[in-house]
């Protein structure tokens, strides 16, 4: 199995620097997500490592090897970019016969991939009647017709119903446990945090940060939300004890656990009617890309310029 | 090669432009046999009823539309690919997009064999019939087998023209209302307007090269053959190359 290593990537449209010196390594048995808002440059990213988009510097490599030097790619690296990457009047069989023609797969490979994704009753139905939880099936099946040792998904669970995520998360983590390198995009870390092990956080074209999800969850630490008659006497418990909290419409967000806030209140005789923890994961995710956007910072830029 | 190759006569037969571009293409043969077969006494027609030429002139004349058909049917084969996105899944399997680009032209070069066959399986004994009908005589001889072979050759080249137009204009809409434009109303007007000008264009050069029709307004100013033959290989050549320049170079996004 093959590790991807993005060395440098950079890709310009114009004036627009779509990905900035980005280098980065997923690992084969793991789950690597490419994490970052609409517009990061993920799925640039993502072309640039499967030869679609020609970089402007730098190299995204497979085993050392750029994707147009791989021998039988397909059977090296199974992908799946966009969900309409299907002629609507070709039933699905035909499009994953018309695959394993032209990679010269062995025949049974179309009937093999539909019944791992669960589509073998619908095999001879036009793709245009699918629904987008079945064509990201079939984009799965095609992904996976050569037995890849690398899968490159780009934004797989969009559009998918709760029951369809829950399969992708389980079929995903399969594979990597079998020792596959998985590389996925996503805008959200809430979808891929069940099954990722590393991620990679990308904004603006940058990378700001790679690290284990492990990592970036410790980073974290975990919050509380806090309701109380007496708000004002528990901010100033908490100026009083140094820790940090925003006045929300649902109450205070503090950074602390439920058991510190609650110990806090009650040494201060302060009544609360309500304090749960909150996994802030998300919320560190979110404050990492607007962290690395200037136009969130204002004064910051003037500062600078000033 | 003989792979993808497969790969692309697949994806020809597995939808139904296919299909549709063999019934447009036996409709329109059908309406030009009728309306270029002459009438009993009608002294006005290029070839009368008793002329040796005839089956090759309504034969030719068969082929005035397919050109048409044919290089649209080429462009829709890559079009289709930036419509739908699977030329992502095409250059996933081939990275090498110049021999992509080899298979589709293979691929139309035996389409427009099948269509050229369909042409002259209607044209031949369509014409034939009607012509018996009317009295006239049916010969196979001189020039008939000229626009047979002729017929064969115009084909194959707007299918390679097609193939490249597409892989040029990625847009479908853009490339099938170009090729719409420019085969009918631009070279349709500037044709018999400058046949100076005309018979260098593609349509003037095809005209040229069936020397009997459809002549589009180019009587008395037709290329020779062979010089018809070099022109329209002209084009294909320099189709050909352009696509196989810009293609490789292409991101696709």
């Amino acid at each position: 199995m093959h590790d991807i290593e993005l060395n440098g990537l950079t890709k310009s449209f114009g004036d627009l620097l779509a990905v900035d010196d980005v280098s980065a390594l997923a690992r084969s048995g793991e789950v690597t997500a490419l994490l970052g808002p609409n517009g990061a440059g993920k799925t640039t990213t993502l072309r640039m490592l499967l030869g679609l988009v020609a970089p402007s510097s730098g190299a995204a490599t497979l085993g050392g090897r750029r994707y147009a030097e791989l021998s039988d790619p397909v059977c090296q690296v199974g992908a799946v970019l966009e969900a309409s990457g299907y002629h609507p009047g070709r039933t699905a069989l035909d499009h994953l016969r018309i695959l394993t023609t032209a990679a010269g797969l062995p025949r049974d490979a179309p009937s093999r991939v539909l019944a791992e994704t669960e589509l073998a009753a619908d095999a001879r139905r036009r793709v245009g009647e699918f629904s987008l939880g079945m064509r990201q099936r079939l984009g799965l099946a095609s992904a996976m017709l050569g037995d890849p040792g690398v899968l490159v998904l780009d934004e797989p669970t969009n559009g998918l119903d709760p029951p369809g995520v829950r399969w992708l998360r389980g079929y995903v983590r399969r594979l990597a446990d079998e020792g596959r390198t998985v590389l996925l995009s996503s805008h959200a870390l809430s979808e891929v945090e069940l099954i990722a092990d590393h991620v990679l956080v990308l904004a603006h074209g940058r990378l700001l940060r790679s690290s284990s999800l492990a990592a970036l969850r410790a980073e974290a630490g975990v919050g509380s939300m806090v309701r109380t008659p007496h708000q004002d006497r528990l901010c100033a418990a908490l100026d009083a004890a140094d820790l940090p909290y925003r006045r929300t419409d649902e109450g205070l967000a503090v950074d602390a656990t439920p058991e510190q806030v609650g110990e806090l209140a009650g040494q201060h005789g302060i009544v609360l009617h309500g304090l749960v923890g909150t996994a802030d994961l998300e919320q560190a995710f979110f404050r990492l890309i607007q962290e690395s956007d200037p136009v969130e910072h204002p004064l910051v830029a003037e500062g600078v310029s000033s | 090669m003989k792979a993808l190759l497969h790969a692309e006569i697949l994806k020809l037969l597995s939808t139904r432009t296919t299909a549709g571009l063999l019934l447009a293409t036996l409709g329109l043969v059908a309406l030009s046999v009728v309306a270029n077969v002459p009438k009993v006494g009608d002294g006005e027609a290029p070839f009368s009823l008793d002329d040796p030429g005839l089956l090759a002139y309504v034969v030719a004349i068969c082929f005035g539309v397919p050109p048409v058909l044919v290089v649209l049917y080429g462009t829709l084969a890559f079009t289709q690919e930036f419509r739908y996105g699977t030329i992502t899944s095409t250059y996933l399997g081939e990275p090498r997009r110049s021999r992509v680009l080899v298979a589709k032209w293979l691929a139309l070069f035996l389409a427009s064999a099948v269509v050229t066959t369909a042409t002259l399986a209607l044209s031949v004994p369509f014409s034939s019939a009607l012509i018996r009908s009317r009295d006239g005589d049916v010969t196979f001889a001189g020039h008939f087998w000229g626009v047979v072979a002729i017929g064969f050759v115009v084909l194959a080249a707007y299918g390679v023209i097609g193939v490249a137009i597409g892989a040029l204009v990625r847009n479908q809409v853009a490339a099938v209302v170009g090729v719409i434009v420019w085969m009918t109303a631009i070279e349709f007007t500037v044709i018999p307007s400058f046949p100076d000008v005309g018979r260098w264009m593609p349509l003037g050069a095809t005209s040229s090269l069936f020397q009997i029709g459809p002549s589009l307004g180019l009587d008395g100013n037709l290329l020779s053959v062979p010089v018809a033959g070099l022109v329209l290989l002209a084009y294909t050549a320099a189709a050909v190359a352009l696509a196989l320049h810009i293609t490789p170079k292409r991101d696709v996004l």
